[in-house]
């Protein structure tokens, strides 16, 4: 026995160290850059300065602006799509959730791309429009995305459980908000984490669509280039921070309602 | 012109990585690690209708690429073995910074601002006598730099360290805009200022890139001084505009950050890539662009049937070169490593070589050949005016090619008259335009970090004024 359990504890050295190196180290690195000054001196000037500038902390906004809309617009089309895709009566049920993640296999410049030239019909000088542009073009990169853990959770979810709410008198929008919702918490909240970081950062789509204003990924990538590593990493930090109490805040939600359903 | 694919580019790429990987260094084997911008170099792989045929006969052809001849070449000369591993970089900053981050390379081809920058690092080694013996008939770079460039390599010195002594130049250009002469007159192409003309509001570019950016802006902030008679007619007139539109405190950078606010206003964007592409299919009508890049443009609008124009405003562009320059931490001292990349940068300067470069990337080398007439041959078979043909004009550019003045009628090309404006004026301007050009220094720490907040503060939303205006 003892020897089995020692082998069993080998299998994981490899993900230790692949967290080791990949993970842990490159944030401590981000860590150390973010929260020194030039000369190695443990500093929080970079920090301080970060929220005393209205241009930075305009940029901050900006992005969250963005990533928030863009996050809210992806989930109000993706759950009925979802759920009509999951739940809904029809042949060819895979052919049809084929078209929505079909574009996740192509590569996103060249779905931007595609999508820049339509919006360039519509409107004819895009650079009239670049914040509407961004959010469309987002919208559209990001929504295969929220669709797949929607669907997954939707697909799991007991149709005796809809049954049993119609039976005790619920109807179709209250066995919706009531039943169908809290139990597919966990989906939302991994569709919206998969949406929301990215569209903080993916400043390619703002270069794609002409929008000149920084978000924070166009802001770190330009303290690199200035080889200005302190404030670069220290922009990333901050980001991680936002990261971490987005999590935070979605996994209290989630227990939160998982508590609520035991009571 | 022609513009190796990007597959081909990666290929090799890929294949030197390769290489790297499996073979250890033997003990004969010269390993020289170069790394240059992508499409950069000529990759070889020529069609046979694409030979290049010069009057005197010469016929140049790139099969291989040119990294692959210089191995057997070298092998040839000097009885060696050299591997070339040679990768590619983006941008300045991130050959820079990959080089500070700890990746070596023996060779590398930064811009002369960043050239000038490690320089005053102490980054860079020194070129050997021998590369700089003008008495040896082999070396092709120092026999053949043009002479007007050599002029203005000579001006400049960092720290008491004279550039020329670490860097041998490779392509040269200035700074520039492409315009589309069914829109925007050549007058109003001829100034910066067209940048802020509202009547094309949201139809221009201009590069994302805080030097390219800055310079625009700072000749528009100082266009009443360096357009006045009185500057114009200064003796030291070229000291003088070099100074100003080096000018880095912080009126003047405060200056260019409330122009470069209303250039963004006004701009259809900042692009990283795009505005070549946008040039041609018209969704723009001007553009900021390096002259090598406009030929680019060019080409490609011709084949699309645009015709688009190259224009260096009247207040004064900025004369740039890339030069390979030798980094000590790679060389480390290693004499054998030292000749090899010197020989390096001494093959790309070899005339037929700088025409097989020229040719498949479309930027200028900055070899005239000396006693060697072929690159002069090479431009006059690329632009001169078919004999039928009308509206030819006489185009001098001998500043270029030779160091007496008596002798420049005899580098003329007769050429159609409107290349005074398109490929040719981009490659090869003329020596008015060209001496109003100015080389921007690097920044040092403090105004890099000044530049770089002004920078930040045009691109970031603005708060306080939405705050303010909503």
């Amino acid at each position: 026995m003892k020897t089995s359990n020692f082998e069993r504890k080998a299998l994981a050295i490899p993900y230790a160290l692949f967290m080791v190196f990949f993970v842990i180290f490159p944030l401590l690195v981000i860590l150390y850059y973010g929260f020194t000054d030039g000369e190695g001196h443990v500093s929080l000037e970079n920090f301080l300065n970060f929220f005393r500038s209205a241009k930075t902390v305009g940029t901050l906004i900006y992005s969250l602006v963005i990533a928030v809309m863009v996050t809210a617009i992806c989930l109000l089309i993706a759950y009925p799509v979802a759920y009509i895709l999951a739940k809904g009566e029809y042949a060819r049920k895979h052919a049809f959730l084929m078209v929505f993640v079909l574009p996740m296999w192509i590569n996103f410049t060249l779905r931007i791309t595609a999508m820049k030239e339509i919006l360039t019909v519509l409107e004819g000088n895009l650079a009239y429009h670049p914040f509407m542009n961004t959010i469309i073009c987002m919208v559209y990169d990001f929504l295969p995305f929220m669709i797949m853990p929607l669907f997954n959770s939707l697909t799991k979810l007991d149709n005796s459980m809809l049954e049993a709410s119609a039976d005790l008198g619920a109807n179709k929008w209250q066995t919706i908000f009531k039943v169908v919702i809290p139990l597919t918490i966990p989906g939302i909240v991994s569709g919206i984490t998969m949406v929301f970081l990215p569209a903080m950062t993916n400043y390619v789509v703002l270069d794609m669509v002409y929008n000149s204003t920084y978000i924070m990924g166009s802001l770190i990538g330009s303290y690199f280039n200035a080889y200005d590593w302190n404030n670069g990493s220290l922009i990333s930090a901050i980001l991680l921070m936002f990261i971490g109490l987005f999590t935070i805040i979605t996994n209290h939600l989630i227990a939160g309602e998982e508590g609520g359903r035991r009571r | 012109m022609r513009r190796g694919s990007f597959w081909i580019a990666s290929g090799v790429v890929l294949s030197s990585l390769l290489t790297g990987c499996s073979g250890e260094s033997e003990g004969d084997e010269v390993v020289l690690r170069i790394s240059n911008w992508e499409e950069y170099i000529d990759l070889g792989d020529w069609d046979e209708e694409e030979l290049i045929e010069l009057e005197d006969g010469t016929e140049i052809i790139g099969e291989n690429s040119l990294i692959e001849d210089f191995e057997e070449w070298y092998y040839e000369t000097y009885g060696v073995k050299v591997r070339v591993e040679y990768s590619t970089f983006g941008t300045n900053e991130e050959l820079y910074n990959q080089i500070t981050i700890g990746d070596t390379y023996d060779l590398v081809c930064p811009s002369e601002y960043m050239i000038m920058k490690m320089l005053n690092e102490g980054m860079l080694l020194e070129f050997s006598e021998d590369f700089k013996d003008v008495e040896n008939e082999e070396n092709y770079y120092v026999r053949g730099l043009s002479p007007y460039i050599a002029q203005r390599f000579n001006d400049i010195n960092i720290d008491g360290k004279a550039l020329r002594d670490y860097a041998a130049g490779y392509m040269w250009g200035t700074l520039g805009i492409v315009y589309n002469p069914e829109e925007i007159s050549d007058e109003e192409a001829s100034s910066w200022k067209l940048l802020l003309n509202t009547s094309y509001r949201k139809r221009m570019t201009i590069k994302d890139s805080v030097r390219d950016a800055y310079f625009a802006a700072i000749a528009i902030h100082y266009y009443d001084q360096i357009t006045d008679e009185q500057f114009l007619a200064l003796p030291d007139y070229k000291e003088q505009l070099s100074a100003m539109l080096n000018r880095t405190d912080v009126d003047t950078v405060a200056g260019v950050e409330e122009i470069l606010s209303d250039i963004k206003d006004n701009m259809y964007a900042f692009e990283t890539d795009s505005g070549k592409a946008d040039m041609v299919t018209g969704k723009v009508i001007a553009n900021q662009q390096w002259s090598g890049d406009a030929v680019y443009t060019m080409d490609q609008a011709d084949e699309d049937g645009v015709e688009l124009c190259y224009a260096m405003p009247e207040e004064g562009s900025n004369l740039w070169f890339d030069g390979w320059v030798m980094l000590k931490k790679g060389i480390e001292e290693d004499p054998r490593k030292q000749q090899a990349a010197e020989a390096f940068a001494n093959f790309c300067a070899r005339p037929d070589n700088a025409i097989r470069n020229m040719y498949y990337i479309g930027y200028t080398s900055v070899i005239s050949g000396g006693d060697d007439d072929r690159i002069f041959q090479y431009v006059d078979w690329s632009y001169s005016a078919e004999e039928d043909e009308e509206d030819v004009v006489d185009y001098e550019i001998g500043y270029f090619f030779t160091p007496d003045e008596e002798e420049y009628s005899e580098y003329t090309i007769t050429c159609s008259e409107d290349q005074t404006r398109r490929q040719l004026h981009a490659q090869y301007p003329l020596y008015e335009e060209v001496e109003k050009s100015v080389i921007m220094y690097f920044f040092p720490a403090q105004e890099n970090e000044r530049i770089n907040r002004m920078w930040t503060n045009v691109r970031c939303f603005d708060l306080l004024e939405f705050l303010k205006i909503k």
